[in-house]
């Protein structure tokens, strides 16, 4: 019985750390991340990703540094435990496996396109179109969950959910895309700096 | 007449197997199982970086492989940013595709994947015949009824070699081995021009 009662208890805790956001508390949200994505020129930042698949006793940790640049230039470099670097830029992706050199061209890659449409927006937190996603907002203890729901059946059958958290200054502190599965990739920010002059020599392989 | 004689042995002498071809001495007294141990602790998540030659192409991901239960296994690739490529399930003599990108859905694909992995996780075999070789023991089993030899450099596993007519068809190749972990493994096909090599990142 107390077992009961102690697990009720954590039901509803778990329930009142996470609720739903007014509308006009969402709106707020939205307008300060629109503002925050429109003042953004670069980040450079460090990032943890951990890949969750049910079956593993441990998620996958890979770590490495994040380089955006507007409009559209993205290097995500993973450091540990192996090197690969990837490069969006323009319509081609350049990657770097611990030396060997490859690239790919999107631009007949619709999937590739959108994925990099997606990336960008992401890392900013501004992907509140009502019209591909259906977002629901939350109220977090000190911080914010938006979660977008693609409406698009072909993105949808990839993933399911992106759950993008905030701080309070709007800028993102974690993505996670939720595959149909239940599995899942979620990414972490740390130690991120804004408006760092980046050179565009950063950005090649 | 005597040509057809002459075509008829030498195509005895090209088929011959796989073992005579290599002058493998025929070993009674060895063991009737052999065991693959690389993929069979169940507590243990084995992540491989992976890189895909094929023809001119050049892939890279994380290769996860899991041991679920006896027989059971769990096989993902997933792109080095997490994104699913394929998901398979090896149970028993049972193969289930739980996911796989439309790009990479090809049965031709799908069944070459199929037969190179189910070598990679087969724990148990039961040895048909025994070979040796100078400081090599050699044994030939069968997975998905295609022959296969198994290696073993002081009763460690170094090699397999899957045979096609006698003839080496695929090379499986283990090295940098740490007690029961392959930290480097490499899958060469004869017939295409395909490559795996994985490297271990198992945390």
């Amino acid at each position: 019985m107390r077992n009961l009662v102690y697990f009720f208890l954590l039901l509803t805790a778990s329930i009142q750390s996470q609720t739903t956001m007014s509308p006009s508390e969402a709106q707020a949200l939205k307008t300060l991340v629109k503002a925050q994505a429109l003042t953004t020129k670069t980040i450079y930042s460090n990032f943890t990703q951990y890949k969750h698949l049910d079956f593993l006793s441990n998620d996958i940790v890979t770590k490495g540094k994040l380089a955006f640049k507007t409009p559209n230039l993205v290097k995500w470099e993973y450091t540990d435990p192996y090197k690969y670097t990837v490069i969006f830029k323009n319509e081609t992706i350049f990657i770097n496996d611990e030396g060997k050199k490859n690239q790919v061209d999107m631009g007949s890659n619709k999937l590739f396109k959108e994925l990099n449409g997606l990336i960008i927006n992401s890392i900013k937190g501004d992907m509140f179109d009502d019209e591909a996603f259906d977002i629901t907002y939350f109220k977090l203890d000190k911080t914010k969950q938006v979660h977008f729901i693609p409406k698009d059946k072909k993105s949808s059958k990839y993933i399911s959910a992106f759950e993008i958290t905030f701080n309070e200054k709007g800028d993102v502190l974690e993505v996670k895309m939720i595959e149909p599965s239940g599995d899942f990739t979620k990414i972490v920010f740390s130690n991120k700096e804004i408006n760092k002059p980046l050179a565009d020599a950063i950005f090649t392989n | 007449m005597r040509f057809l004689l002459i075509s008829i042995c030498l195509l005895m002498l090209s088929c011959g197997s796989y073992p005579k071809k290599q002058n493998f001495k025929l070993d009674q007294s060895a063991s009737k199982n052999i065991e693959n141990p690389y993929f069979s602790d169940a507590s243990k998540d084995y992540v491989y970086k992976a890189t895909i030659d094929v023809y001119d192409k050049h892939f890279g991901g994380l290769l996860i492989i899991k041991k679920i239960g006896d027989n059971n296994h769990r096989v993902v690739f997933t792109t080095e940013m997490g994104n699913k490529l394929f998901d398979f399930t090896f149970l028993k003599d049972d193969f289930k595709v739980n996911f796989i990108l439309d790009e990479f859905n090809k049965k031709i694909l799908i069944n070459i994947l199929k037969k190179d992995f189910k070598v990679l996780i087969t724990e148990n075999l039961n040895v048909l015949k025994s070979f040796s070789d100078t400081e090599k023991a050699i044994f030939e089993t069968n997975i998905y009824n295609k022959r296969h030899y198994y290696f073993f450099n002081e009763s460690q596993l170094t090699q397999v070699i899957r045979t096609k007519n006698g003839k080496e068809n695929v090379r499986f190749l283990y090295s940098k081995i740490n007690k029961h972990l392959a930290n480097q493994i490499e899958i060469k096909h004869r017939n295409i021009n395909l490559e795996i090599k994985l490297k271990s990142i198992t945390q």
